[in-house]
C-alpha cells in the first residue's frame, strides 16, 4: 500500500500540473528563448546539454519521453538535428509536434541563412545544404526568432499572446542595447579561427574576419597537413584568437597556438542548462572579450 | 538478362527520385530541394574480406551447433544461411526509400540487391502519423520490435555475424515478418513502450513449417497419410509482445530494459531416419538490457555502450505421424537458452573497440520424450568476438574483426577462428541514429 502511494505521489509530482504549453527545446539556446519569451506561462525541457555536439546525438528513450508530452518543439533546424530529432519525433507518437504542425518550430526557418547554395556533396564533409544552421550565436537573428516564437506560443496559448509579444520585444531591445558595445569591443581584431564552421553569423554580426577552421572540412577531424597550412596562413600577422568548444580536442588547438602565437579560448556554442537571457548575453560577452582580447 | 533489367529498374528509381527539380545541374542542387516530393533515399554498401581456419566452412560449423533447431543443414532445412567465402564478399546492397504518404501515413521501403543479382524486398511498411494517445500502428513487412538487437539492420550491427542466441533460437536475420504491430507510448514520467504484433509467420526457425517439399522425402510413410501436413492453416501464426522501460538518468547515462515474448502456434517439423512429423508450438521469452554513456567529447570519443539479451526457447511438439505407428501422439519437448553480452568503447576520436561473448545452450539444451520421460541433452556452444572500428566520418566505417568459437557438434567439440575486414558506406539521406 505504501509502495502504491509512493508510486502515485511520484507520478503526480513528476508530471507537472502546468496549464501552459509544455515546450521541449533541442538546445539550451532554444530553451533560453522559450524561457525568455514564455516566462512563467510555459514549462521548458532541454534535450541536449551544451557540452554535447548536437550534430551527433542518438534518439534516446528519455528524449522520446519528453517529446511524447510536448505541446511545442523548438528546434534549431536547417537539418542540424537531422540525425536524431526526426527519429525521436516518429517514436514519440505525438501528432501535435510533427513538422508542419503548429507544435513544431524551427529557429533557422525564421531568419535568413547563408551558405544555402553550397554544393551538396559529402566529399566536402558534413555540410548542411539547407544553409548554416548555427544561428544561435547571432543575437540579432535570435531576436527575430524570439518574435516568431512569441507569435507561435500565442497561437498555442491565446490568453498570454500579448505577454509573449512584449517579452520578445524586450529581448530585441536588450540585444540592441548591447550590440554596439560588443562591436566596439572586437573592433580592430585581426580575426578568429574556429574549430568547426559554426561561428559565421556571430563573426559577420561583429564584423570579425574568420581566418580559418581547425577542421579541414566540416565534421572531419583536424589533419596534420591541414594544421600546417593553417599555421603558415596565420604566421606573421597580428595575433587573433582560436576558439574551440569544450567537447573539441585541445591538442590541435594548442599546436596551432604555439606555432603562431595566437591566443586560445574555450567557449561553448550554447549557454548553460537552465540559462535565461542574462546568461545568454553573458556568453556573447565572453565571445566578445575573447575576440577583442585584453585592452 | 533479368538481372540486367532489375538493376536498370533500381537504377532508374534512384535516378528519378534523386533528380534535382527544374533540371538544375546536380552539382549545385540542394539535397532537400531535389527531394521535395520524392522520398528520402539512402544506399548502403557493405563488403568484406574473410578468412577462417576451416577452409571456408566455419559458418556451417557454427550453424550446426548442437541444439533444438537444426538450422545448419544436417537435416537439410535450407534456412537461407549465406556463409562468407574465403576472400572477398560483397554483401547485399541496401536501397532505402522513406517519406510521408499523406497526412495519415508514413511509408518505408527497403530492398536489397545481392551479388548474384537477386532483388529482395526487405522491410516495407506503413506507419500511422495521427493516432492519439501515443498509439502507432505499423503494417507491412518489418523487423519485430522484440529485444534490442532485432530491429537493427545488418549495417548497424557492431559485429558482422548474427549473435548465437538470435541465430539459433529466432533465425539468422532475427524475426522479420508480414503483419501488423501496435505500439503504445504512454504519457509517463519515465519512458515506457509496449507493443504487440501479429505476423503471418513464414519463418525458418520460429513457427517453422516444413510442408510439402520436405514431406516428399519421407519414403517410409504412405503418401496419403501426409496430405494433411502439406500446407499451413493460414495466418497469422506468429504473435509477439514486448515492453520497454527507461528510467531518467540525466543527459549522460541511458538505461533501457525490455521484456519480450514470441509465440508461434503452428510449428511443423519433418524428420527422417526414422521418418516422422512433429507438430506443436514454439515459444520464446527474453529480456534485453542496454546501457549507454554519452561522453562530452566529439567523434564518439569516450562513448560506451553495453547491451545484453537472454532468450529462452521452448518447443512443445507432438508426434503427428511416425513410420513406427505406436509413437503417434507422443510428446517431444525441446528447451534451449542463449545470451549475448557486448560492449563497445570509443577509445579515441573516430575509433572504437568492441567485445562480445555469446553462447547457446549454456543454461539448458535438451529434448524430453513424453512417453518414456527420457531426455537427451546437448552441450553449450560459445564464441568470443572482438572488433576494431574506424569511422572516418559518419557515413563510412572500416572494421577488423576476429571471432573464436567453441562449438558443440554431434561429433564432439570444434574450435574455429574467423577473421573479417569489413567496410560499410552509406550514400544519401542517411537514416537517423536510433538508440
Amino acid at each position: 500500500m505504501r509502495l502504491l502511494i509512493t508510486l502515485l505521489l511520484t507520478l503526480t509530482v513528476a508530471a507537472p500540473a502546468l496549464a501552459g504549453p509544455r515546450v521541449v527545446a533541442t538546445t539550451t539556446s532554444m530553451a533560453m528563448l522559450a524561457r525568455t519569451v514564455g516566462g512563467d506561462a510555459v514549462s521548458v525541457t532541454t534535450l541536449a546539454p551544451p557540452d554535447r555536439d548536437t550534430h551527433y546525438l542518438q534518439a534516446k528513450p528519455s528524449m522520446i519521453r519528453d517529446l511524447r508530452g510536448a505541446d511545442l518543439v523548438v528546434a534549431v533546424g536547417a537539418e542540424l538535428e537531422v540525425g536524431w530529432l526526426p527519429a525521436a519525433l516518429r517514436q514519440a507518437a505525438n501528432p501535435a509536434i510533427r513538422p508542419g504542425q503548429p507544435g513544431y518550430f524551427e529557429a533557422a526557418a525564421q531568419v535568413a541563412l547563408t551558405g544555402t547554395y553550397e554544393r551538396a556533396d559529402r566529399s566536402a564533409g558534413d555540410v548542411h545544404p539547407a544553409g548554416d544552421p548555427h544561428v544561435n550565436l547571432d543575437p540579432v537573428r535570435m531576436a527575430t526568432v524570439a518574435e516568431a516564437l512569441a507569435q507561435r506560443l500565442g497561437e498555442l496559448d491565446g490568453a498570454e499572446a500579448e505577454a509573449f509579444r512584449k517579452r520578445a520585444a524586450d529581448f530585441r531591445e536588450a540585444v540592441e542595447e548591447r550590440l554596439t558595445g560588443w562591436q566596439e569591443q572586437v573592433a580592430g581584431s585581426p580575426g578568429l579561427v574556429a574549430f568547426h564552421k559554426d561561428i559565421r553569423y556571430l563573426a559577420e554580426r561583429l564584423d570579425v574576419p574568420i581566418r580559418g577552421y581547425l577542421e579541414p572540412k566540416p565534421g572531419i577531424a583536424p589533419t596534420a597537413s591541414h594544421l600546417r597550412e593553417l599555421v603558415d596562413k596565420l604566421k606573421g600577422g597580428k595575433a587573433g584568437v582560436i576558439l574551440r568548444r569544450p567537447f573539441h580536442p585541445s591538442d590541435p588547438v594548442r599546436k596551432v597556438a604555439e606555432a603562431t602565437g595566437w591566443r586560445t579560448a574555450v567557449l561553448p556554442l550554447d549557454p548553460e542548462l537552465g540559462a535565461d537571457a542574462a546568461a545568454y548575453f553573458d556568453l556573447i560577452d565572453r565571445y566578445a572579450a575573447a575576440i577583442g582580447g585584453e585592452r | 538478362m533479368s538481372l540486367f533489367f532489375r538493376l536498370v529498374a533500381v537504377g532508374a528509381l534512384v535516378v528519378c527520385s534523386g533528380a534535382p527539380a527544374h533540371g538544375a545541374p546536380a552539382s549545385s542542387a540542394e539535397v532537400t530541394a531535389g527531394n521535395r516530393f520524392n522520398p528520402d533515399i539512402s544506399v548502403i554498401l557493405e563488403g568484406n574480406a574473410y578468412r577462417d581456419d576451416e577452409g571456408g566452412e566455419a559458418d556451417e560449423r557454427i550453424a550446426d551447433a548442437a541444439g533444438i533447431n537444426e538450422i545448419g543443414g544436417g537435416h537439410g532445412h535450407g534456412g537461407g544461411h549465406a556463409g562468407e567465402a574465403i576472400g572477398f564478399n560483397l554483401k547485399p546492397a541496401e536501397f532505402v526509400f522513406s517519406a510521408s504518404v499523406d497526412p495519415y501515413f508514413d511509408a518505408y521501403a527497403q530492398f536489397v540487391v545481392t551479388e548474384s543479382g537477386d532483388l529482395n524486398l526487405e522491410e516495407t511498411y506503413l506507419t500511422t502519423r495521427e493516432l492519439p494517445a501515443g498509439l502507432r500502428v505499423k503494417a507491412g513487412q518489418f523487423l519485430s520490435g522484440i529485444g534490442y538487437h532485432n530491429e537493427k539492420h545488418r549495417h548497424q550491427w557492431a559485429f558482422i555475424e548474427q549473435n548465437l542466441p538470435y541465430q539459433h533460437l529466432l533465425g539468422d536475420h532475427g524475426l522479420m515478418g508480414t503483419g501488423v504491430q501496435l505500439t503504445w507510448t504512454p504519457l509517463t514520467p519515465v519512458y515506457t513502450r509496449f507493443g504487440v504484433e501479429a505476423l503471418q509467420g513464414d519463418q525458418a526457425v520460429v513457427g517453422r513449417f516444413d510442408g510439402e517439399d520436405r514431406i516428399q522425402d519421407l519414403e517410409d510413410i504412405p503418401d496419403g497419410a501426409l496430405d494433411r501436413f502439406a500446407d499451413p492453416k493460414g495466418g497469422p501464426r506468429l504473435f509477439n509482445a514486448f515492453a520497454k522501460l527507461a528510467p531518467d538518468l540525466g543527459y549522460s547515462h541511458e538505461l533501457q530494459m525490455g521484456l519480450f515474448g514470441v509465440f508461434a502456434g503452428e510449428q511443423q517439423e519433418v524428420h527422417i531416419e526414422p521418418d516422422h512429423v512433429l507438430r506443436g508450438d514454439y515459444g520464446v521469452v527474453g529480456t534485453d538490457w542496454v546501457y549507454a554513456y554519452d561522453a562530452p567529447h566529439q567523434y564518439g570519443k569516450g562513448d560506451l555502450k553495453i547491451s545484453a539479451e537472454y532468450l529462452y526457447a521452448v518447443k512443445d511438439l507432438e508426434v503427428a505421424e511416425h513410420a513406427a505407428q505406436p509413437k503417434v501422439g507422443d510428446d517431444r519437448t525441446f528447451r534451449e537458452d542463449g545470451f549475448y553480452v557486448q560492449g563497445r568503447y570509443g577509445f579515441a576520436a573516430n575509433w572504437r573497440a568492441a567485445l562480445r561473448y555469446d553462447a547457446v545452450g549454456a543454461g539448458i539444451n535438451e529434448k524430453t520424450v513424453g512417453a518414456t520421460g527420457t531426455s537427451e541433452s546437448w552441450d553449450a556452444s560459445h564464441r568470443v568476438s572482438a572488433v576494431l572500428t574506424w569511422t572516418p566520418t559518419h557515413y563510412s566505417r572500416l572494421q577488423a574483426q576476429w571471432s573464436g568459437s567453441d562449438i558443440a557438434t554431434e561429433s564432439g567439440r570444434e574450435r574455429v577462428s574467423q577473421y573479417f575486414l569489413r567496410f560499410i558506406a552509406s550514400m544519401g539521406q542517411h537514416g537517423a541514429h536510433d538508440f
